[in-house]
């Protein structure tokens, strides 16, 4: 090729490249549009004031007369604060007697050895596979004969366990090399100890994945609370949402029902917008290592 | 190498039997919880505490509440070594699971809201409901009993309709508490723009006349009668009395005691069709697929709005409880007549209204003091404060001629709060229609027949807006799914045996899931025993 | 290192005891259940042991339509998906400027409560009386007629779930083909490129396969968590997802557990005893296919 014709490909490789570019551009920013639009439109809901809501027969995108009267009745109607700190105190326990659980197991599966280890492994693995809605049933009978309904142990106990995070635990935990552990043995320290002082620190990352993700699940847990609970003090954000959609204001007023939806996404939101970057890489990093 | 797999084979047995034969023992305890039958005891025990808790229903009405918590106290101040715990629900569908749940793990409310229907189900676990005959019947602590603290009625001061309706099979197993009824709600301004007159008993006919009559549109698009966008003339909020009260107007069959189920006939098809065309226009639509009649009614959105008489407080320009916001409300007389009728010379309406049930306990002080606030409900002090509330009406004669009670029938219209001329409209309706009322029979599953009921309407009416063909093709078919979808056909005197060749051909869907996981399980077991050869060809060669 | 610890079931014990209580009994039991016939909860009796429970489930129209629409569920969300996050996260690692940006604003669905946001796709997309909503709106605009979303034909209802399905999951499946994207080795695009070697045969023959452990994993996940789907249809339709022909083999499940007349454990049980033959199924299948495809360092 002479150097007018390589330059003619190289100009022309350039511009599909452009091309390419700007229509990859293009389409990400369509799919940003898709997700952020149902926000935008919650929020915007949760603003116009009811009559208005109603009265447009083409919904309109700004609204003319922006109130925070849905906030407060959101807040007024239904004892949403309580609904708040009951999900709070919920996922706060729950997360912290989960991390106490799976990081004891993972480590017995990745750095001690005993008989039938293997076994037991792809024992607990099998059961990721059932869904929660199997064992819902039998739960409910035994939290009930133990006098658990309406409490908060009886929310927390069953939803503990999640054999994926003792998984992705464990993964972590082998990749501590063994030498390591070799040395602290030399030194004469405990396996109890080998795992505050070395593992943990080391593997902090994946266990604040964990936390996380469980924090997230505990906050959209709904099919649980709404099966052990049926005394509203007892509530959490989701099912609190359900009453309140299916008997309460949200039944007609949807600004209202928008703003107690606004009011129940918005912590996660934040924390979200806070911590995003060690957020992603910690799901990033546990995922990738399944 | 092959002792070692033989090992682990066994390993695992062995550690699968570990596992497994406690959690079967376990499970063993799928038998069933007998509980022993109430005695009357000898005399209230006034020196140990009890707790009792109540599950009301109100109609999201707080000064509902209000009554019951006054109740409650007036109570505890009566019997002082008594406390009440108060759960409230306003969808009497929730508090029947809730109690079907918890009758499986013995942990029952004391006293209870309940329906008839509701019962026939609780009564199939062995001594969960207490019959009510010998503790009303007591000398001391039964109806107008000599050791009660409050002045209740007797058995004859209770309206004997009211009171048959809680009898199941001969046995009296709940107390009425308040009752009430069906009622058309009419815009008489609109009906009389229309042209028309309103009646005394409106038909069905005369109904769908004027509803299709106010369908008639303006140039611009507006409907004439109103001059807005939307126009839903002929509104009905439960479905399920819709076709339970044409069913006996028409006396073409519903059900019978043993619960044989009759209500899959002809006339009812033809009702079905006249609602599909009525539908097609728009002339007619439910609850559930537009939203409360209620809030149509009041912003002059419709004619005919047919709601219970205890949702009177919401119907109306003036009406005192609003869902939809205040400058929506249009100005219109609302008259209140019953519902539509086949023979106006012969009214038939369903009589519905909560009534209240005690469970059983293992300890019959507790379920003795259950009754005794039971009783309570029945005193004219709560009955009438809790009837004025809405469109009910007392269940006791006593209270209904009561002074304070006839007091408060003759000042209707003075104000729109406590004499809302709509409220107390609805309640004369009852009072002056009380011997027109009827009930369906009742037994273990007729809330599902009365859910199908209702489902039948539902799913023409959403059917024939969705442009789909309504033909007997479409009959036959929606008879069979609504039968499926509440597992009608092992109801009553229809159940069927337990046996798996009584239920006919495997369909075919379930057949393809069948085999297609044993074709899994074929296929994924060969492949893995061509892996295994593979593994040992290699390991001999290699 | 083949000292056998016996300490190890210590560490293990609160794991066991959680698993035990709240994942393995209840699984015999609910076999238990399947079995035994005519169960009625409130008397909690039953009537005879055998497959009548089966029998009834297989042939009850609401549990078939269930199993229906929870099959086009993963059928078309779980490749669609798969399929849309590849692409997005092959455009999000071509670009440099704002791909921190558009990264963050990808995963916002993934904290958010899904009951919740449902309620905001369900009236976007639902017709009522005073308005068609706004999807309907947007339609009429290209000049087609308006549809109900959430109360109208079927394929309509069932376009939304899968749409709400497919938005939900996009964000974790982004970022992790993502980064799996980015510890492909540059080494193996360099030598490509000094090859000459067409776009195109650089994705099929380094990029997927390079990838492929995680395009297992997120399909295996997929698969078993679409198959649980309940929550989203729920957000979407509200409770009476029977009538709205809408269920979905949990939520089949779970109305069996607190319908009307009685409830029906024994029903529900057999219900979820075939779906977990399903799971397993095809978490065996899923397992044995990646065995043979997935290409590891």
């Amino acid at each position: 090729m002479n150097p007018n014709e390589i330059a003619a490909s190289e100009r022309k490789a350039l511009t599909s490249a452009r091309i390419r570019k700007t229509v990859t551009y293009v389409l990400l920013s369509l799919w940003a549009i898709v997700v952020l639009f149902p926000f935008y439109w919650m929020l915007l809901s949760s603003v116009k004031s009811y009559s208005s809501y109603n009265a447009e027969y083409v919904p309109k995108f700004i609204a003319t007369n922006p109130t925070l009267a849905n906030y407060a009745e959101a807040f007024t109607a239904v004892p949403l604060a309580k609904y708040f700190t009951n999900t709070i105190v919920f996922t706060i326990l729950t997360t912290a007697v989960m991390v106490i659980v799976v990081v004891l197991s993972a480590y017995a599966f990745a750095r001690l050895n005993f008989r039938g280890k293997n076994l037991l492994f792809t024992a607990f693995l099998s059961l990721m596979m059932i869904p929660n809605e199997l064992v819902i049933i039998t739960n409910f009978v035994t939290i009930t004969n133990a006098g658990m309904r309406n409490t908060f142990w009886g929310l927390i106990l069953p939803s503990v366990t999640s054999v994926f995070y003792i998984y992705l635990l464990k993964e972590n935990f082998e990749q501590v090399p063994d030498e390591l552990y070799q040395a602290a043995k030399i030194d004469g320290t405990s396996d109890l100890k080998y795992l505050f002082k070395v593992m943990i620190p080391i593997c902090r990352p994946t266990i604040v994945t964990v936390v996380i993700l469980k924090v997230i699940e505990c906050w959209n847990s709904y099919v649980w609370p709404r099966l052990i609970t049926d005394d509203p003090a007892y509530f959490l954000v989701s099912n609190g949402i359900q009453e309140i959609r299916e008997n309460g204001f949200g039944r007609e007023n949807i600004p209202a029902m928008m703003a107690a939806v606004v009011v129940i996404s918005v912590p996660l939101i934040v924390l979200f917008l806070l911590f995003h970057k060690k957020i992603m890489e910690g799901v990033s990093r546990g995922g990738t290592k399944g | 190498m092959k002792n070692n797999s033989i090992k682990q084979f066994f390993n695992t047995l062995l550690i699968l039997a570990l596992v497994l034969v406690p959690a079967f023992s376990m499970t063993g305890c799928h038998g069933s919880q007998e509980s022993a039958a109430f005695e009357i005891p000898e005399s209230f025990d006034t020196t140990r505490d009890f707790e009792i808790t109540f599950w009301a229903k109100n109609d999201t009405n707080k000064t509902q509440v209000a009554i019951y918590q006054n109740a409650i106290a007036s109570f505890e101040a009566l019997y002082p070594n008594v406390t009440v715990n108060l759960r409230l629900y306003t969808d009497y569908a929730k508090i029947y699971s809730d109690v079907i749940t918890n009758i499986s793990t013995g942990t029952t409310p004391n006293v209870c809201i309940t329906y008839p229907d509701h019962i026939a189900t609780y009564l199939t676990g062995r001594n969960t409901v207490v019959p009510l005959d010998g503790l009303s019947a007591d000398e001391r602590y039964g109806l107008c009993g000599s050791e009660l603290r409050f002045d209740g009625p007797s058995e004859a001061e209770i309206v004997p309709e009211f009171l048959s309706e809680c009898r199941l099979g001969g046995t009296l197993y709940a107390l009425p508490y308040m009752r009430s009824t069906e009622a058309l709600y009419i815009n008489k301004t609109f009906v009389e723009a229309l042209g028309y007159e309103v009646p005394d008993i409106p038909t069905w006919d005369y109904v769908f006349e004027v509803a299709e009559a106010a369908m008639a549109k303006n140039d611009d698009g507006t409907f004439a009668v109103n001059g807005q966008n939307v126009m839903i003339p002929f509104i009905y909020k439960s479905t399920d009395n819709m076709m339970i009260q044409y069913a006996e107007q028409a006396g073409s069959g519903y059900s019978t005691a043993d619960g044989e189920i009759l209500l899959f006939n002809d006339t009812t098809k033809d009702f079905l069709y006249e609602i599909a065309a009525h539908a097609k226009t728009r002339a007619f639509s439910t609850f559930k697929i537009s939203s409360y009649p209620a809030n149509f009614l009041n912003a002059g959105q419709s004619v005919f709005a047919v709601d219970s008489t205890a949702g009177a407080t919401w119907m109306g320009t003036d009406a005192p409880l609003l869902d939809i916001p205040k400058d929506q409300l249009v100005s219109f007389e609302t008259v209140v007549r019953p519902v539509p009728q086949l023979d106006p010379a012969h009214p038939r309406m369903i009589s519905q209204g909560p009534s209240v049930c005690i469970f059983n306990k293992t300890d019959p002080q507790e379920v003795l003091a259950s009754w005794l606030f039971a009783q309570f409900l029945l005193t004219d002090d709560v009955q009438i404060a809790y009837a004025s509330t809405e469109g009910y009406v007392p269940v006791t004669r006593k209270a209904q001629s009561s002074a304070s009670y006839r007091d408060y029938l003759s000042r209707e219209g003075e104000d729109n709060a406590t004499y809302y001329d709509v409220k107390i409209q609805a309640s004369k309706l009852l009072l002056a229609h009380t011997s027109d009322t009827f009930t369906t029979p009742v037994f273990n599953g007729s809330a599902s027949l009365r859910d199908a009921a209702g489902q039948l309407i539902e799913n023409v009416t959403k059917s024939t807006r969705r442009n789909e063909t309504v033909d007997e093709a479409y009959m036959t078919k929606l008879y069979a799914d609504v039968t499926a979808l509440y597992h009608l056909d092992s109801l009553g005197s229809s159940a069927v045996s337990a046996s798996p060749d009584d239920l006919g051909p495997l369909p075919k869907t379930s057949v393809l899931l069948l085999s297609a996981l044993g074709l899994a399980w074929v296929l994924i077991a060969a492949y893995w025993l061509s892996e295994k050869r593979r593994e040992r060809a290699a390991k001999k060669n290699g | 290192m083949e000292k056998r610890n016996g300490k190890a079931w210590l560490y293990l014990l609160p794991a066991l005891l959680f698993l035990g209580v709240f994942m393995v009994y209840p699984l015999v039991d609910v076999f238990v259940y399947s079995f035994e016939e005519g169960f009625n909860f409130a008397s909690q009796t039953f009537s005879g042991v055998g497959l009548y429970n089966y029998s009834y489930v297989l042939r009850d129209p609401y549990f078939l339509a269930a199993v229906r629409n929870t099959f086009l569920l993963v059928i078309i969300t779980v490749p669609l998906s798969t399929g849309i996050a590849l692409l997005i996260s092959l455009g999000l690692n071509s670009i440099q400027k704002l791909r921190d940006l558009f990264q963050t604003v990808f995963f916002l669905p993934y904290v958010t409560n899904t009951l919740a946001v449902g309620l905001v796709f369900m009236i976007l997309f639902k017709k009522t009386a005073y308005s068609d909503g706004l999807v309907n709106v947007l339609l009429k605009a290209f000049g087609l007629t308006a549809v109900d979303f959430i109360d109208g034909p079927y394929w309509a209802k069932m376009f939304v779930l899968c749409f709400y399905t497919v938005w939900i999951v996009l964000p974790f499946k982004i970022l992790i083909l993502t980064s799996a994207l980015a510890s492909v080795k540059q080494d193996y695009y360099n030598a490509a490129k000094v090859d000459g070697t067409p776009r195109l045969r650089v994705f099929t023959k380094i990029t997927l396969p390079m990838i492929s452990p995680m395009l297992f994993y997120l399909i295996i996940t997929g698969f078993i968590g679409a198959f649980k789907a309940y929550q989203d249809a729920v957000a979407l339709f509200g409770v009476n997802l029977n009538a709205a022909g809408m269920n979905t083999i949990v939520g089949y499940v779970y109305d069996m557990l607190y319908g009307n007349s009685g409830g029906y454990p024994s029903f529900a049980s057999a219900a979820a005893i075939l779906l977990f033959a399903i799971v397993l199924t095809i978490t065996v299948i899923n397992l044995l296919v990646s065995k043979k495809h997935v290409h590891y360092d």
